[in-house]
C-alpha cells in the first residue's frame, strides 16, 4: 500500500504539471494500478494455463508456469466427457440446459419489468410511489425466505423441475429491481413527447410499441447485460428449482468439481470452469461500458 | 371512451407485476414466518400449539452451527469491509491519473462477471496445499510459507474473505469512480490553489462528501454477506466440519438435507430480520436524499 499512499503526495508537491512530461508520481501511481491488475489478473491466468498444461506437469506444482506442451484435450474431456456423479456426459449438457434457462428469463422478466416500468413512469397511477417503495424493498429480500413457498408453488403447478421453473423464478426474483431501472430511465421522457403521443394514438400499449420501445435501445442493452449475467452466474435458484435433466452449466461444473470423489485432473477441471466464465466474460469484454452502467445502475438507483 | 381505456390500461398492465409481488414475494414471506412458528418437518403442518410457538427458535439457537454461521457472518463483513478500502484507493488512484482509466477498469471490474461458483473454485486450486501457491514458494525456498487456510477450522473464514475480496473490489471502485467523478471539478482547483495538502483534501473534504457513496458501499456489502452461499459451497462446502458455514447456507442445508421445513423457516426468518436491520439506514437515506432534492428543485 505504501506506494500508492506516497504516489499523490508527490503529485501535489510537483503541482503545477507541465505538459506532456510523465512526472514521477504518475509513474508510481500507474506502476501501483499495474500491480493491483496483476493481482486481479492472477487467478484468470493461473487457471488458463493449468487448462492447457498435461497433468504431468501440473503434478510437479509451479502453479505459475506456462505449459511446456499446450495441449487442448482437457478442454475436448472438459465439455464431453467430464463426470457428474456415474454420469459423463461432459459440461456441454449444462451449457445447453444454461440456454435453454437464459432464454425464456430473458423473455419474461424484460417483458414484465419493461411494461411495469413503464407504466408506472408515464402513465397516472395513484400508488406509483409506493408500489416503487415496495419494488425497492423486494429487490434486496433474501432468497431463502420465499423459497420454500416458491417451490411449493411451482410443484402445484407441475413445472417443478423443468427450465421454465428455474426461468420463471429468474424473472419473479429479477422483477423489482429491473422495473426500477425501466422506470428510472422512462421517467426522464419529457411530458410534452407523451402528450403528443397520446395525442396522436392515445392507447397504452401503442404508445408503448411505436415511441417508448423504439427509443430504449440503451436501457435494453444494460438489462440485457444484466439478465445474462446473473442468470448465467447462478447457483441457487438451479440448486433448488432444476430437476436432473435441466441443470444449468454452475451446478454441473460444481457438482463435478467438488462432490466427485476419486482422482482430481485438475487441467479438465479448470477447463469446464473456464468454459462456464467464458459466455458472461465475453460480454462483458465486448459491452463493458454498459456492464458498468448496470451494475451501477442496479446497485445505487436500485 | 378513450380517456377511461387509458385508466384501465395501465391498472392491467401493471397486474402482473403486482400478483407478483403479492404471492412470490408478500405472501411467501408471511407464510415462512408462519412456518417458523409451527412444526413443520418433510410437508407443511399448519397448525401451531402457540404454548411453545417458538420451539423452532429455540432450537436454532441452541445449534452450535448456527452460532457459529452467525459468528462467521461478523467475521465476513468485517473482513470483506477492506474491499471497500481498496475499491477507495483504487478509485482515488484510477480518477487523479486519467491515462489508462478504460483500461485499469475493465482489469479490476472482470471478477464481476465471473460466477461465484468458478471464482470458488479456481481460488480453491490456488488454496491446494501440494500444487497452489503455497507449493510455489515452498519451490522458491521458502518453505516455512503457509497457504493452505481454508483446509483449516480456524483460517478457512479467511480464504473465503480473500476470494470476495478480489471478487468486489472492482465492484466498489466502480461504485467509488461514479461517486468522485460527480464531486464538482472547482473543488480540485480550489484546493490545489489553496495548496491545500492532498491528505487534507481527502479526509475532510473528499470523504465527507462521498459519506452516502461509503454508506451505499457498507449496505450492498453486508447484503451481499448476508446472501453469501455460492462462495462457501465452492470453496469450502461448509467445511473443515462446519466452521465455514453462513445463515444462507444453513438456511439451505435445513431444508434440503435436514428436510425440516419448520427449521429452515426459523434460519430464513432470522436472515430476514438481519436484512431489515442493513436495510433500515437504506430507506432513511433515500427518504432523506428524496426531501433534499426536492427542496433543491424548489430553490
Amino acid at each position: 500500500m505504501t506506494a500508492g499512499a506516497l504516489a499523490p503526495r508527490v503529485a501535489a508537491a510537483v503541482y503545477p504539471r507541465r505538459r506532456r512530461r510523465i512526472k514521477a508520481s504518475s509513474i508510481a501511481t500507474l506502476v501501483f494500478l499495474t500491480m493491483c491488475c496483476l493481482f486481479v489478473a492472477v487467478p484468470l491466468y493461473v487457471i488458463i494455463v493449468t487448462s492447457f498444461k498435461e497433468m504431468s506437469q501440473i503434478v510437479e506444482g509451479d502453479i505459475f508456469s506456462l505449459p511446456r506442451t499446450w495441449t487442448i484435450e482437457p478442454w475436448y474431456k472438459a465439455w464431453n466427457t467430464l463426470c457428474t456423479g456415474q454420469y459423463c456426459d461432459g459440461i456441454k449438457t449444462g451449457f445447453f440446459n444454461s440456454i435453454k434457462i437464459l432464454l425464456p428469463s430473458i423473455f419474461f422478466s424484460i417483458a414484465i419489468s419493461a411494461v411495469t416500468g413503464y407504466a408506472l413512469a408515464l402513465w397516472n397511477v395513484r400508488w406509483a410511489g409506493t408500489f416503487l417503495f415496495i419494488l425497492f424493498m423486494c429487490a434486496f429480500v433474501p432468497f431463502q425466505i420465499i423459497m420454500i413457498p416458491l417451490i411449493l408453488l411451482v410443484s402445484a403447478t407441475g413445472l417443478y423441475g423443468s427450465f421454465w421453473a428455474v426461468a420463471l423464478v429468474h424473472a419473479v426474483l429479477a422483477m423489482p429491481l429491473l422495473t426500477l431501472i425501466f422506470r428510472n430511465f422512462y421517467k426522464d421522457i419529457p411530458q410534452e413527447l407523451m402528450n403528443a403521443a397520446l395525442m396522436d394514438s392515445g392507447s397504452f400499449w401503442r404508445v408503448f410499441f411505436e415511441i417508448i420501445l423504439p427509443m430504449s435501445g440503451n436501457i435494453m442493452v444494460v438489462v440485457l447485460i444484466l439478465v445474462i449475467t446473473s442468470v448465467w452466474n447462478d447457483y441457487l435458484v438451479g440448486l433448488t428449482f432444476a430437476g436432473f435433466s435441466s441443470q444449468p452449466m454452475t451446478l454441473i461444473l460444481a457438482n463435478a468439481l467438488i462432490t466427485s470423489r476419486g482422482e482430481v485432473i485438475y487441467n479438465v477441471d479448470m477447463a469446464a470452469a473456464l468454459l462456464t466464465a467464458i459466455p458472461p466474460l465475453v460480454v462483458y469484454f465486448g459491452l463493458g461500458r454498459f456492464f458498468v452502467q448496470g451494475i451501477t445502475a442496479g446497485a445505487i438507483k436500485g | 371512451m378513450a380517456v377511461r381505456w387509458s385508466r384501465v390500461a395501465p391498472q392491467l398492465a401493471l397486474s402482473p407485476a403486482v400478483a407478483i409481488t403479492v404471492v412470490a414475494f408478500f405472501g411467501a414471506i408471511l407464510w415462512t414466518i408462519y412456518m417458523s412458528f409451527t412444526r413443520s418437518r418433510r410437508l407443511p403442518d399448519y397448525g401451531i400449539d402457540w404454548s411453545e410457538w417458538s420451539r423452532q427458535y429455540d432450537r436454532l439457537f441452541n445449534d452450535s452451527a448456527w452460532t457459529t454461521a452467525l459468528s462467521n457472518l461478523v467475521i465476513l463483513a468485517a473482513g470483506s469491509a477492506l474491499a471497500i478500502v481498496f475499491g477507495f484507493v483504487l478509485a482515488a488512484l484510477v480518477n487523479r491519473e486519467k491515462r489508462g482509466e478504460g483500461v485499469f477498469r475493465t482489469i479490476f471490474l472482470y471478477p464481476l462477471a465471473v460466477s461465484l461458483i468458478v471464482t470458488g473454485l479456481v481460488w480453491r486450486w490456488m488454496f491446494n496445499p501440494g500444487l497452489g501457491i503455497e507449493n510455489f514458494f515452498h519451490q522458491l525456498g521458502w518453505t516455512d510459507f503457509k497457504f493452505n487456510w481454508i483446509a483449516q477450522a480456524d483460517t478457512a473464514m479467511y480464504g473465503i474473505i480473500l476470494a470476495s475480496i478480489w471478487q468486489s473490489t472492482g465492484f466498489f471502485m466502480a461504485l467509488m469512480l461514479s461517486g468522485l467523478k460527480s464531486i464538482n471539478t472547482e473543488i480540485w482547483s480550489a484546493a490545489r490553489l489553496d495548496g491545500v495538502s492532498i491528505w487534507r483534501l481527502y479526509a475532510e473534504i473528499i470523504i465527507p462528501m462521498m459519506k452516502f457513496t461509503f454508506l451505499t458501499c457498507a449496505i450492498l456489502l453486508s447484503l451481499g454477506v448476508v446472501k453469501a452461499y455460492d462462495i462457501v459451497v465452492a470453496m469450502t462446502n461448509g467445511g473443515p466440519g462446519q466452521s465455514t458455514w453462513t445463515p444462507a447456507y444453513y438456511a439451505i442445508n435445513a431444508y434440503s438435507i435436514r428436510n425440516n421445513i419448520g427449521f429452515a423457516s426459523a434460519a430464513a426468518v432470522i436472515m430476514l430480520l438481519i436484512t431489515l436491520v442493513i436495510f433500515l439506514p437504506l430507506v432513511l437515506l433515500t427518504a432523506w436524499q428524496l426531501r433534499r432534492r426536492k427542496r433543491a428543485a424548489v430553490a
